[in-house]
């Protein structure tokens, strides 16, 4: 080692800091049209604030709406970084040991995402110390959303450390030792699958809501996610390829699409088996599911978003599974673009808001976001997408010097 | 993984699945719900403890000559409702001066009551001689205050309904002494039936 | 005559309430422009009654902030912080409450019956609701909703709950829906920090200071029973009902969840529910289950009832009985 390594936490984040404002113009400018985004979500938020949630499209009948939407679907993006831990460390596969940090950290992503959009949905955000453990009070173990916050976090906590602790020691140059760290890891698979199963119990649990009261919920919501998730990376990884001097192998690129298809195709035969059973013979619990894909009594506001969605699912998978570009990152990205983004209208607003229409009592309403709404989730996307690049950004450089040695 | 690695996780997966099973059990084991904790409650509710806070509110309760399952209840006068009563004040053989006779007289009864080929008349429940009663079909006089037992000649259903408690409403209060509402206390007894009217509020229509 | 003005005054008010739009685009951006120089400053307002106001509601609203869960609360807890809200209520709005603290009473469990062949529409019960609770105005919140359904039809979901004609209609009847009072309530097992519960009375009660506002329970609830308090809830003061309880009629703030407490603040003293006591046609039957005596014992042993959605298992207390 030619120049002395710095040792320290406190090197160690500065140094942190420092990589990330030192970027290029690029970067920077790229840098500050996300946090424009998080000011503007900052303010929309503080008019939802001072109006209470009447500033946002929901109402007593669709109580939850953009917010919650994004919530899961993000989980399962979360949910999707064992889809590389798992084979990076329990099977030791080389390719995926190269980029699982960026799943981890794409997970730590996620999860800022989903803490942040369950807080602006609160009515009272101002009470949540009222979920904390001593001086809260929680409704273990019968409340789902209680074991949701609990295994959020948790899996928050699995995913800063590992990754936190490995680049730590290599950015001191030292091996990290997997003895100390590989026991958290598997303990952050089970987790990974827990968050995701529970996020979907949450709402698989309710019988009043028949069309989320179906046993499918929790399989369904592991097989688009381990799509998704997986298809985000993908999208990443052509940047990071593209873009830094980090490179990564077709191999790699390939293993991951094999990922998505199975995945994509699992998730579509189980779409096709509930879309079976609502409409073979329709009862009054497949209203909702008439009032996504056809709409009821005239409102349809949802029937557009769920056929793209369906379209872009098929068409992205069908891409992905035939590869004609035979790895080519100009074929996968737009290919992933295409399977991410229908997941996420169908697994999201597709999902939560039909749930609540018609009201138990059968009244229909539409729901459409207002601005405020929209706005507050744009600032909380790009709060994700900041948190992600100035997570990697060092990783990778820490990364760099550690496998080259300077 | 040492010496067994299978007999372990074996016994592990064991216990958990009966774990699992029992709370399954455990959770689904239902205690019959309400029906049951009612048939089950012993000690009778004291009506007492009620009573004390209770202001008796009706200012004569009539004690009607029938007993509901709780025994003596009580219902709404009608003789200080009832406009001009003593009836027998002007109803007595007396003369009286015509122009007084018609500011007076029933001229506003609308009488929409029995069936339309055998509508009932005054005196089907007035009765004609001792104009302060009424008079059943067996021909006994009957006090204003006791007319449900008037009503119940003919509606007996509901009166054994009003009596128990599912027809007719209690005054205020759902303990103590128990003082029911008449039956003219909501039905005019010469139309009884309820008429249409616009409904005092409305629902938002959320999805406009 | 009377049903006539009612009518007009009815008319009137529902036209004037339908183009109030809290947020729309236009006003969004308007007030972004303001905001570029305001920034996260704006925030503070929220909380802006507390920092603004006298240095006593200060003190009232910090130790109300920090108070714990009502049912983990001592008695003399209870009453310091009802005596809390009641000083507050004077500061902030000028209005004597009274706000009572009353536990349950021993061997009673509250239950209600609804004579689904007597109800007239006539909507008598949601009034006396809203002015007997407090219901927010602004929103038009109501606990009661009351559908018209037509004959040969007893599918829950194929009511008409926004009818605005004279009732009754011909060949339509009348259902009442409210908060049932699940003995076996998915809301309270949905709440993630047990800011709802069953009273040993059988009540279902959300403690308003409590609840963080996640909505998980109006999405558990099968019966919509349910209200959000999507904006801050609004009373004229000459409308308030002043005696209260805090389980139950008290002021609520934005952001909280409420629901129908079968009136917790009369029934505790013995009355009947504000909506029981309005009825006009005897429709609606309210007791003790426990006492063998009380009506709506008589209904469930001699009229054959039946309750919404039996098959979820919820076993709510309230049912509904015909003639
Ligand atoms: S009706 Fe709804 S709100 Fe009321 S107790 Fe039952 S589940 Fe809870
Ligand atoms: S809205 Fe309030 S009462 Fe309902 S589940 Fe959430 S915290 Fe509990």
């Amino acid at each position: 080692m030619k120049i002395p390594p710095k040792k320290g936490l406190i090197s160690f984040v500065a140094d942190v800091i420092l990589w990330n404002i030192s970027g290029g113009i690029r970067y920077q400018l790229y840098l500050c049209i996300l946090v424009a985004f998080m000011l503007t979500g900052v303010y929309a938020y503080s008019v939802q604030f001072n109006l209470g949630l009447s500033a946002t499209g929901m109402n007593n009948i669709v109580s939850w709406g953009l917010y919650i939407s994004n919530f899961t679907f993000l989980v399962g993006v979360a949910a999707a970084a064992v889809m590389l831990i798992l084979p990076a460390y329990i099977s030791k596969d080389k390719d995926f040991y190269k980029v699982v940090i960026i799943g981890e950290l794409v997970a730590v992503g996620a999860l800022v995402m989903c803490l942040t959009f369950i807080l602006v949905d609160l009515g009272g955000p101002l009470r949540v110390w009222h979920m904390m453990p001593v001086v809260g009070l929680f409704n273990w173990p019968s409340s789902i959303l209680a074991w949701d916050v609990i295994v959020l976090n948790g899996y928050l906590a699995l995913n800063t450390l590992v990754p936190f602790y490995i680049l730590y020691c290599h950015y001191n140059y030292k091996p990290a030792n997997e003895k100390r760290y590989r026991p958290f890891v598997i303990l952050s698979i089970f987790w990974a699958f827990a968050i995701h199963l529970v996020t979907a119990f949450l709402y698989q649990g309710l019988p009043a809501r028949p069309f989320w009261n179906n046993p499918l919920m929790g399989p369904r919501f592991l097989a688009s996610a381990f799509a998704a998730g997986p298809a985000l990376i993908i999208m990443i990884l052509v940047i990071i390829n593209a873009k830094t001097t980090f490179k990564i192998e077709k191999q790699t690129f390939n293993k991951l699409r094999l990922i998505i298809v199975i995945s994509s195709i699992i998730n579509l035969i189980m779409l096709f088996s509930e879309v079976f059973k609502e409409f073979y013979f329709p009862t009054h619990h497949s209203l909702p599911a008439i009032y996504l894909f056809f709409g009821l009594e005239g409102h349809n506001s949802l029937v557009p978003w769920i056929w793209s969605a369906i379209s872009m699912n098929v068409l992205g998978t069908l891409i992905l599974a035939f590869n004609p570009g035979k790895n080519n990152p100009k074929v996968l990205f737009p290919a992933s673009i295409l399977l991410f983004m229908g997941i996420w209208i169908e697994k999201g607003m597709g999902l939560i808001v039909p749930g609540l229409i018609p009201s138990p009592m059968g009244e229909i309403v539409d729901y459409s976001p207002t601005w405020v709404e929209i706005w507050v989730t744009l600032g909380i996307l790009s709060l994700g997408i900041f948190v992600v690049t100035v997570l990697i950004r060092p990783a990778l450089i820490i990364e760099e010097r550690y496998s080259t040695g300077k | 993984m040492k010496r067994c690695p299978f007999q372990r996780k074996l016994s592990l997966i064991l216990i958990l699945s009966f774990l699992i099973f029992f709370g399954c059990k455990e959770y689904s084991e239902h205690t019959g719900g309400v029906t049951v904790t009612m048939k089950e409650a012993t000690a009778p509710f004291d009506d007492k403890e009620i009573v004390e806070s209770i202001p008796r509110i009706p200012k004569n309760p009539v004690l009607v000559n029938t007993r509901y399952q709780g025994g003596f209840f009580w219902t709404e006068t009608r003789h200080d409702k009832i406009e001009r009563f003593r009836c027998s004040n002007c109803h007595n053989n007396n003369e009286a001066p015509i122009d007084k006779a018609a500011k007076v007289a029933h001229g506003n009864i609308v009488l929409v009551h029995g069936p339309e080929n055998k509508p009932l008349k005054c005196f089907t429940c007035h009765n004609q001689d001792e104009r302060d009663f009424l008079n059943t079909e067996r021909g006994t006089k009957i006090e204003m205050d006791h007319s449900y037992q008037m009503c119940g000649q003919c509606h007996f259903r509901q009166k054994r309904d009003w009596v128990g408690g599912a027809h007719g409403k209690r005054i205020s209060y759902w303990a103590g002494k128990r003082t029911v509402m008449n039956c003219a206390s909501c039905h005019d007894p010469h139309s009884p039936k309820f008429a249409k009217k616009w409904p005092k509020t409305y629902s938002l229509a959320l999805s406009d | 005559m009377d049903s006539r003005e009612n009518k007009k005054d009815l008319i009137q008010k529902r036209n004037t309430h339908q183009d109030e739009k809290l947020c729309g685009r236009r006003e969004f951006l308007k007030g972004a422009v303001k905001a570029a120089a305001l920034g996260g400053s704006m925030m503070m307002t929220g909380c802006g009654t507390s920092l603004t106001g006298s240095k006593e509601e200060f003190v009232l609203e910090w130790k109300e902030y920090f108070k714990g869960n009502y049912r983990l609360m001592t008695q003399e807890e209870r009453d310091e912080t009802v005596r809390r809200m009641e000083r507050l209520a004077k500061l902030k709005m000028g209005a004597d409450v009274k706000i009572s603290s009353r536990g349950p009473r021993k061997q009673v469990l509250y239950g209600y019956a609804f004579n689904i062949s007597r109800c007239k529409g006539y909507m008598d019960c949601v009034a006396a609701c809203v002015k007997e609770n407090n219901l927010d105005r602004k929103s038009k919140t109501q606990y009661i909703r009351i559908f018209e359904k037509e004959h040969g039809n007893m599918n829950v979901t194929s009511g008409n709950g926004k009818y605005f004609h004279e009732v009754p209609a011909e060949n339509h009847f009348y259902m009442g829906v409210q908060c049932f009072h699940c003995e076996n309530a998915p809301c309270i097992k949905a709440c993630p920090i047990k800011a709802t519960w069953r009273e040993p009375d059988g009540i279902v009660v959300v403690d308003y200071n409590w609840c963080i506002g996640c909505r998980y329970c109006m999405a558990a609830c099968p019966y919509w029973g349910r209200r959000f308090n999507w904006n801050k809830p609004e009373v004229p003061l000459k409308d308030l009902t002043r005696k209260q309880h805090y389980l139950g009629n008290r002021m609520r703030t934005k952001g909280v969840m409420e629901k129908c407490t079968f009136c917790v603040q009369r029934t505790r003293e013995g009355k009947m529910p504000a909506c029981a006591e309005a009825c006009p046609t005897g429709s609606r039957v309210f007791g003790n289950l426990l006492d063998p005596k009380s009506e709506i014992r008589y209904v469930l042993k001699n009229k054959k009832v039946f309750r919404m959605k039996e098959d979820l298992g919820t076993d709510p207390k309230y049912w509904y009985f015909m003639d």
